[in-house]
């Protein structure tokens, strides 16, 4: 399978401290990769640097080949890779459905052309539309005209992949997207996600192993900013050294027992 | 339980929906917005005189520029006055120079404070919160001592000049009435403008990077690039008041370039309430009033603006029309609960 997204020994410094340190990765088409590792393990670094929140110390990136290493941000996702975030970010003073209006039209050029970006009304039937379409995905459409800020944190989770998903991304990155969230919220998301992980490629960063065992085919485990192992999750977790990093040498046996028991 | 609060707090059925939506979408372009502007500055014309109005409406224009800098995008800037004051300049200067033509000074007076706009905002528009307001007011600063010492022998420095534009047809802005009728002409297109513009995906746009910028640059915008339109346009239409200004005046002095001036154009935001096109109004005419008549009964004027900012930055958060718009919101949400609950009564 053709690969989309390839880190070369990607690193990070932070003053002193390496976040990240040269780290190789690749991530083919179609795919749900994990990455879990202890906090403080550079996951979220690792993240920031594939898109584009900040440079990296050494190394080189590459979207579908192309090289992606100095470029901002906004062209990354031009490219189709979207993200989100660890802490929910959506825009709390709007309600819900203009949250959307901005990723609903960035790929529609009828709508960016300056005319129509600055003088038609966001009350506009297609917009609209869009946004309702979007919405109905995530399951939030009864809740269009809600103010933001007044969403449960799992429907604002649930709003933020609809933000991302609405941006048609090749390549979705999310970030902790269970993170937060009751029992009930999480069988949301993982339901959205599975339904959604036929037409795109993830990459999911995540503490709660056990819940995402079942959707991704592929884990990799980071540790003080190196990936100490990669391949099957079955055959990740039963791994050694990866054991001793998250859970500790004495737990091995309870939390692999449990590990097997949720799953 | 987390159900039945949404059916109470939310229009209840999905197909209710989209007619919730599109009844929100009458609100847009009402006429009588138009009409009720004029009308209300028509109607205190008669209480104070024609003169007066047209400043306050000059600064109603000075005002709305400012907030969609500040209000919209959340941008605070302490140098604003700059672009009022270039507009002025150009203006007068073109016609004291160059021709008489009114118009054609009002376009260049428009078209040299947009481009300083668009040269000062290439590293303005870089910085956010407390740098953007100081390098505003060091931009300020430069330009009132720009046109104070160093370029004395045409801005005639501290003393001003005298502006007096020639006669186009019926259009002789020395006329009381022509000069009131052509600034409210000039109101109600900035507001219809503008109201266009924050009702667009741009207004989305400038509000989401008021609220969170990354955020916004991961939606795949450069935001660089929105920044810098919405400060090219404030800086314009800030200059198009200053252009009026003088016209009205028939005067320019660089007190139309004074930082201290900046106060009253922050004040008038907040007061009406910011991020809001009928709060920079509002608080605009009230300005005004305040500081055109306070002063005649009240030696120290500005104390009662300081007690005034204290009890709207602690009570009315968002204004007079936020504060105002908040209560009739409310209202709204109540009566939608009350008919939700007894339609939920009924149907049970």
């Amino acid at each position: 399978m053709p690969e989309i997204l390839a880190a070369e020994g990607l690193s990070k410094h932070f003053g002193g401290l390496i976040a990240v340190n040269k780290v190789n990765l690749s991530i083919k088409k179609g795919e749900v990769a994990g990455i879990i590792g202890p906090n403080g393990s550079g996951k979220t670094t690792f993240f920031n640097l594939l898109s584009g929140f900040f440079p990296p110390t050494e190394g080189r990136m590459f979207l579908f080949g192309e090289e992606i290493t100095h470029m901002p941000p906004y062209q990354r996702v031009m490219k189709g890779m979207v993200r989100t975030f660890q802490l929910v970010s959506v825009f709390n003073s709007m309600s819900v459905w203009e949250n959307l209006v901005l990723s609903g039209i960035r790929f529609k050029e009828r709508y960016t052309s300056a005319r129509k970006f600055f003088f038609l009304s966001t009350k506009d039937d297609e917009i609209q539309e869009n946004c309702l379409k979007a919405l109905r995905l995530v399951g939030l459409e009864s809740h269009a005209s809600t103010l933001t800020s007044e969403l449960s944190y799992g429907s604002k989770r649930l709003l933020e992949i609809g933000i991302a998903l609405s941006l048609n991304p090749k390549l979705l990155l999310l970030d902790e997207p269970l993170s937060g969230l009751s029992d009930v919220e999480i069988s949301e998301v993982l339901n959205l996600l599975h339904r959604i992980k036929s037409d795109l490629t993830l990459v999911i960063i995540e503490h709660k192993l056990s819940k995402i065992v079942n959707l991704v085919d592929r884990l990799c485990v980071m540790n003080e900013g190196h990936i100490i192992c990669e391949g099957n999750p079955n055959h990740v977790l039963c791994d050694p050294s990866v054991r001793e990093c998250y859970w500790g040498k004495e737990e091995i046996d309870q939390g692999l027992l449990q590990e097997k028991a949720s799953a | 339980m987390n159900e039945k609060k949404t059916s109470s707090l939310n229009p209840p059925s999905k197909e209710e929906l989209p007619s919730t939506l599109t009844n929100f979408q009458r609100k847009e372009y009402r006429k009588i917005d138009f009409l009720l502007i004029a009308a209300g500055f028509l109607l205190i014309t008669p209480i104070l005189s024609v003169h007066r109005v047209t400043d306050f409406m000059i600064f109603c224009i000075f005002a709305m520029s400012f907030d969609l800098l500040y209000g919209y995008m959340g941008r605070l800037s302490f140098g604003h006055m700059l672009f009022l004051g270039t507009g002025a300049y150009s203006c007068g200067l073109f016609i004291k120079y160059v021709s008489g033509n009114p118009l054609i000074a009002i376009l260049v007076g428009i078209a040299v404070a947009g481009l300083l706009g668009i040269l000062l905002g290439l590293i303005i528009v870089r910085t956010t919160g407390a740098c953007f307001a100081l390098i505003n007011l060091a931009f300020n600063h430069i330009g009132f001592f720009l046109v104070l010492s160093p370029l004395r022998e045409i801005t005639r420095g501290e003393d001003g000049f005298g502006v007096s534009a020639s006669k186009l047809g019926f259009l002789n802005f020395s006329s009381r009435p022509i000069m009131f009728g052509s600034v409210l002409l000039c109101l109600l297109l900035v507001f219809y403008l503008l109201k266009r513009l924050t009702s667009s995906p741009f207004g989305i746009m400038i509000r989401s990077i008021k609220e969170d910028e990354t955020r916004v640059r991961f939606l795949g915008y450069n935001t660089f690039l929105y920044k810098w339109i919405t400060f090219v346009l404030a800086g314009s239409l800030a200059g198009l008041a200053g252009t009026l200004s003088a016209l009205n005046y028939n005067y320019v002095n660089p007190n139309s370039m004074d930082v201290h001036s900046n106060v009253g154009v922050v004040f008038a935001c907040l007061i009406g309430g910011a991020g809001n096109l009928y709060g920079a109004l509002v608080g605009g005419v009230v300005y005004m009033v305040i500081s055109n008549f306070l002063p005649i009964y009240i030696h120290r004027w500005e104390m009662f603006l300081g007690f005034s900012l204290l009890i709207i930055t602690f009570r009315f958060r968002k204004g007079i029309c936020g504060y105002l718009l908040g209560l009739w919101e409310h209202g709204a949400k109540k009566r939608l609960i009350e008919r939700s609950a007894e339609q939920g009564v009924a149907k049970i």
